[in-house]
């Protein structure tokens, strides 16, 4: 479990870190809980690594505006404590807080738990049930893509080559909201067989995201609809997971979302 | 505290500050100068001949390729041990590096030797080995080949069967499972030809049985290899039979002349050391009208993989022998198959054929409470066995127990609350309560030690067993200052080397404190007397008598207190018995044999399962054991609990999965799943103590009870929550769902 030899850079500014990655054969490291595993077992043989730590201008997680900005190298300990995220976004807390252990959290940044897009991460579902906005940069320049249009697969986003995800922007706060994360998984800090997460602001707004039922996070847009239209918890639940065709998965996902429902429309 | 007041006391473990502190010295510590590091090509395939290995000229760092043609002659297969009566087919023994075939996936093919790991690996994806694949076969019953069979027929079956109101019946199976010690497995292996002296640092549970492995595959015998174990991080069984690539490094350090290391990863570990379990069978229980067990009739068949290790034979006999559990029946037909499967091989893991036993025929006799409406505790205690000596109609005699007071400290300790009150299924859940009773076989065999009375008045113990994390070093310490009469503090451990440790068998088994313990107690009498005999008094100024002795000129003694760790003191003086010249102090020396002691336990679980998600939440475990007298009973309990939650892993997650074609599924621990503290539940000891009468210290063994006990408690727990359906462990949460809904376990919609 040694990695294939490869090249390494440690720039100091986004330029410089974008000018490293426009080149050749080249994987941007991070908080490296992803990479590193896949580096030693040789399932990744890049040329060149691009670390990212010593660039320090991405390592921010700020309000601007309004809206929660969180840079690339922003490390999900960071957001797990902060308690302008917590009275903001508290979907985003209890999030974070299934994301592996201490240990994992305080290397692994949220830009690169979206930027590997794990089917099974908890960071991106959360993030696609609040409309975060994510902010990619290369040397050509900038393009802002929404969750749908990031995840296109099992560990395959839109980043093209030579991309880097700078930003990830969350909306503010949807007035008089609540959130609630559940999810199934084999043991604490596992990553999760399903999961669900919800925004609802009673008669304004409504969003459900689902961990499991695709090899991306999926807004269950029906069902929100049906819930702004006074359907019941059981009744949004069921919709949310109508479209999951194995058995097992669609009662997870049902019950999930139920549970979650309940506590956010108590 | 001095003697006397010793057996008993919980005392912490003096390796604790080193441990935490980072200063213990594991395997991959070992460093010598101009060492090598060694990689190996593995198997790509389940079963597969080797049509040609393709070696390059040359790479970065690179020293040697060496494959089984290189080795040829000079390298024996494995070793097998042959437990009582069993047939063991030694034309299967495991090779060094495979030889024209392979029979799993991650079988090691190929040495690679280079200047670092790194470049070892690298040189590693340079070696083409063309296969033509095989058919794979995977479950055990399915194999034409049979590695190992033992069977047992004692008793009138026959007639016990004809005569029962009740038979009752029960197929039941246990995957595999992967022992994942924190420290894999390892070895420096350096030869020096000015005394041609093979040293092999290993990462084993115990020196003399590596050696012994050692000194049969390499065909040199144990005075010319010497076997340090150093500080070693767990093995759980899995470290009671010397890896192949161990062998293969120690038959390369020997052919090139030097010093070679490989220090397994997670990887190589988690597909390429032995596994645990993988046992299935079918059982049928005799049973008169009021519940009396007339006979049983149990055929296993054990998954034991491509090959056989040396151990491999042990647990599915051990399983065979235990199968009647704390029952008195009278009669027993029992056979126990042991099939070639393309898969790694399998060994002793935690409980090693205990768990095995007491998870069947516990769930048998839930399914016969259930069939004939016997309460399930009232039907346990009409056929217990209650005098002792007892022999099994498998062949074992038990020595020892009190196993309705073990039941009712566990109901005790259980309250009546869960069973009724807590019960309550609810519109999200549903509840279980599991009772288990189990006993198991300990001790066995004999091991030595050496005691001699240094300057000052301190002793210094030599013990033939060495430790893995166990604490033998205050236990040991406790037994000797007790019978000597002296403190902890007096009274100095040495173990796991090869060239000072005297003769012993090894670490396993829950028979470190009865059989090794039993010799330092031997031992340290043996000194008492001669001290007594030699002062005329009682009791013993050991300063004084020591500086008695030591006034004229002792031999160099110096050396102890430098080791630092202690543990793998190499150097030093020579310890034994066999001293030549007139001793310039006082020693003895002991060896210990006895019969198998049996402990036994009695375990309560109470569980819930999630009616929407399947999920198991294990609330309560009650868990009694009696290992005899307790020496340390801190150290007891930290085994049970460790035992437990080991199993709590087997109940909830842990499975090493094969797909059909025999590649393993669980190379990382993203998929084999251990517990986190977090699914631990609360759990209650309790102890009862029936003295062995097989060794002075009354002493059984302790460390396999919580891993065996568990088990079958929480599964008769999960049945009885899902109104008697029966699952296979692991019970996960989407078996579960299955179950409640009625829904096939392999998925699908």
């Amino acid at each position: 479990m040694k990695p294939a030899p490869f090249r390494y850079e440690a720039p100091r500014s986004l330029p410089d870190a974008l000018a490293l990655l426009d080149g050749e054969d080249a994987r941007a490291l991070a908080g490296g809980q992803s990479l590193v595993p896949m580096l030693n077992f040789r399932l990744a043989w890049p040329e060149l690594i691009v670390d990212l730590n010593q660039v320090s201008e991405l390592a921010y997680l700020q309000v601007c505006d309004g809206a929660l900005r969180i840079g690339a190298l922003a490390r999900q300990a960071t957001l797990h404590r902060s308690d302008v995220v917590a009275a903001g976004w508290p979907l985003l807390t209890a999030a974070v807080a299934h994301v592996g252990h201490a240990a994992i959290r305080t290397r692994g940044t949220v830009g690169g738990s979206v930027a590997h897009a794990d089917p099974a991460a908890e960071l991106p579902v959360a993030l696609t049930a609040l409309d975060a906005r994510f902010h990619l940069r290369s040397r050509d320049g900038e393009r802002t893509l929404s969750a749908a249009e990031l995840f296109q697969g099992a560990l395959t986003t839109a980043l093209a080559p030579g991309e880097l995800l700078r930003e990830i922007e969350v909306p503010a706060p949807v007035p008089g909201a609540r959130t609630a994360f559940l999810e199934q998984a084999r043991t604490h800090g596992d990553f999760a067989v399903a999961g669900v997460a919800a925004l609802v602001a009673p008669g304004a707004h409504a969003a459900i995201a689902l961990l499991g039922a695709a090899a991306v996070p999926v807004r269950a847009v029906a069902a929100e609809r049906a819930l702004l239209d006074g359907a019941s918890a059981g009744e949004v639940a069921r919709l949310a997971a109508a479209d999951v065709p194995d058995h097992y998965r669609r009662a997870l996902l049902t019950t999930l979302t139920e549970r979650a429902l309940e506590r956010v429309m108590a | 505290m001095t003697g006397g007041g010793l057996i008993g006391a919980s005392l912490p473990r003096r390796e604790d500050a080193r441990v935490l502190r980072g200063e213990t010295r594991y395997i991959d510590d070992v460093v010598l100068p101009q060492m090598a590091h060694a990689a190996f090509v593995r198997s790509p395939h389940a079963h597969a001949t080797i049509t040609s290995i393709a070696v390059p000229d040359d790479a970065e760092g690179l020293l040697a390729v060496v494959t089984a043609a290189d080795l040829g002659e000079t390298v024996r297969a494995f070793p097998l041990m042959e437990p009582d009566g069993v047939q063991v087919d030694h034309a299967h023994a495991h090779p060094v590096l495979a030889d024209g075939e392979v029979r799993y996936a991650g079988q090691p093919v190929a040495a690679v030797i280079a200047r670092t790991r790194a470049l070892a690996e690298d040189a590693v994806e340079l070696i083409e080995v063309t296969y033509a694949e095989r058919p794979a076969v995977l479950a055990p019953r399915d194999s034409g080949v049979v590695l190992t069979r033992w069977s047992r027929n004692a008793g009138d079956v026959a007639a016990a069967f004809a005569a029962a109101a009740h038979v009752v019946s029960g197929s039941y199976a246990l995957p595999r499972l992967i022992a994942a010690p924190m420290e894999a497995r390892g070895c420096v292996a350096a030869y020096e030809p000015a005394d041609d002296t093979l040293t092999v640092w290993c990462s084993a549970q115990d020196i003399h049985r590596p050696l012994a492995q050692l000194s049969h595959i390499l065909d040199r015998p144990p005075p010319r290899i010497r076997l340090i174990v150093p500080d070693v991080g767990g093995a759980f069984g899995s470290k009671g039979v010397v890896a192949p690539e161990v062998a293969a490094v120690a038959a390369i350090a020997r052919r090139l002349g030097i010093a070679v290391k490989w220090t397994e990863d997670r990887l190589e570990n988690l597909v390429g050391a032995s596994q645990g379990r993988g046992i299935e069978g079918d059982l049928e229980l005799a049973l008169d009208a009021g519940g009396r067990m007339l006979g049983l009739r149990a055929r296993l068949w054990a998954d034991l993989g491509g090959y056989l290790l040396t151990t491999t034979p042990i647990p599915p006999h051990t399983a065979g022998t235990l199968i009647t559990g704390v029952y008195d029946i009278p009669a027993a037909q029992v056979t126990v198959i042991g099939a070639l499967t393309h898969k790694v091989p399998t060994g002793p893991y935690r409980g090693a054929g205990r768990p095995d036993a007491a998870y069947m025929i516990e769930a048998l006799v839930d399914e016969a409470a259930r069939r004939t409406g016997i309460d399930p505790v009232a039907l346990r205690r009409r056929n217990l066995i209650r005098r002792f000596p007892h022999r099994t109609p498998t062949g074992l005699e038990y020595d020892s127990g009190d196993y309705e007071r073990c039941l009712d400290l566990a109901l005790e300790l259980a309250g009546t609350a869960d069973s009724d009150g807590e019960r309550g299924d609810g519109a999200d859940v549903v509840r279980g309560r599991g009772i288990a009773l189990y006993v198991e076989r300990a001790g066995g065999g004999w091991e030595s030690a050496d005691i001699e009375l240094r300057p000052g008045g301190t002793f210094a113990i030599s013990s033939s067993s060495s430790p893995h994390g166990q604490g033998h070093d205050i236990t040991f310490a406790q037994i000797a200052a007790d019978r000597l009469g002296v403190t902890v503090q007096d009274i100095e451990l040495r173990f796991g080397d090869s060239a000072t440790s005297p003769p012993g068998v090894g670490t396993f088994g829950s028979r470190s404190v009865a059989m090794a313990g039993s010799a330092i107690a031997v031992a340290a009498d043996d000194l008492l007397a001669q001290a007594r005999a030699r002062t005329g008094t009682t009791t013993i100024d050991w300063p004084a008598l020591a500086g008695e002795w030591t006034a004229g000129g002792e031999e160099a003694a110096g050396g102890d207190e430098t080791a630092g760790g202690g543990e793998a003191a190499g150097g030093g003086e020579a310890a034994g018995a066999a001293a030549t010249s007139e001793p310039p102090t006082l020693r003895a020396s002991a060896r210990f044999g006895s019969a198998n002691v049996f402990s036994s336990g009695a375990y309560v679980a109470t569980v819930r399962i999630d009616r929407g998600t399947g999920e198991l939440t294990v609330e309560r475990l009650i868990a009694v054991d009696d290992a005899g007298t307790l020496i340390n009973p801190l150290l007891v309990h930290g085994q049970v609990i460790g035992g437990a939650v080991q199993a709590l892993g087997e109940c909830l997650t842990e499975e090493a999965v094969y797909d059909d074609g025999g590649q393993p599924r669980t190379g990382s621990f993203l998929d084999y799943s251990l517990l986190t503290a977090a699914e631990v539940p609360l759990i209650v000891t309790g102890e009862v103590q029936t003295p062995s009468p097989l060794n002075p210290l009354g002493a059984k063994g302790a460390g396999e009870g919580g891993a065996v006990g568990t088990l079958p408690a929480v599964a008769n727990a999960v049945t009885d929550a899902l109104g008697g359906r029966h699952v296979t462990p692991p019970f996960t949460a989407e078996k579960l769902w299955r179950a409640l809904h009625d829904e096939p376990a392999d998925g699908g919609p």
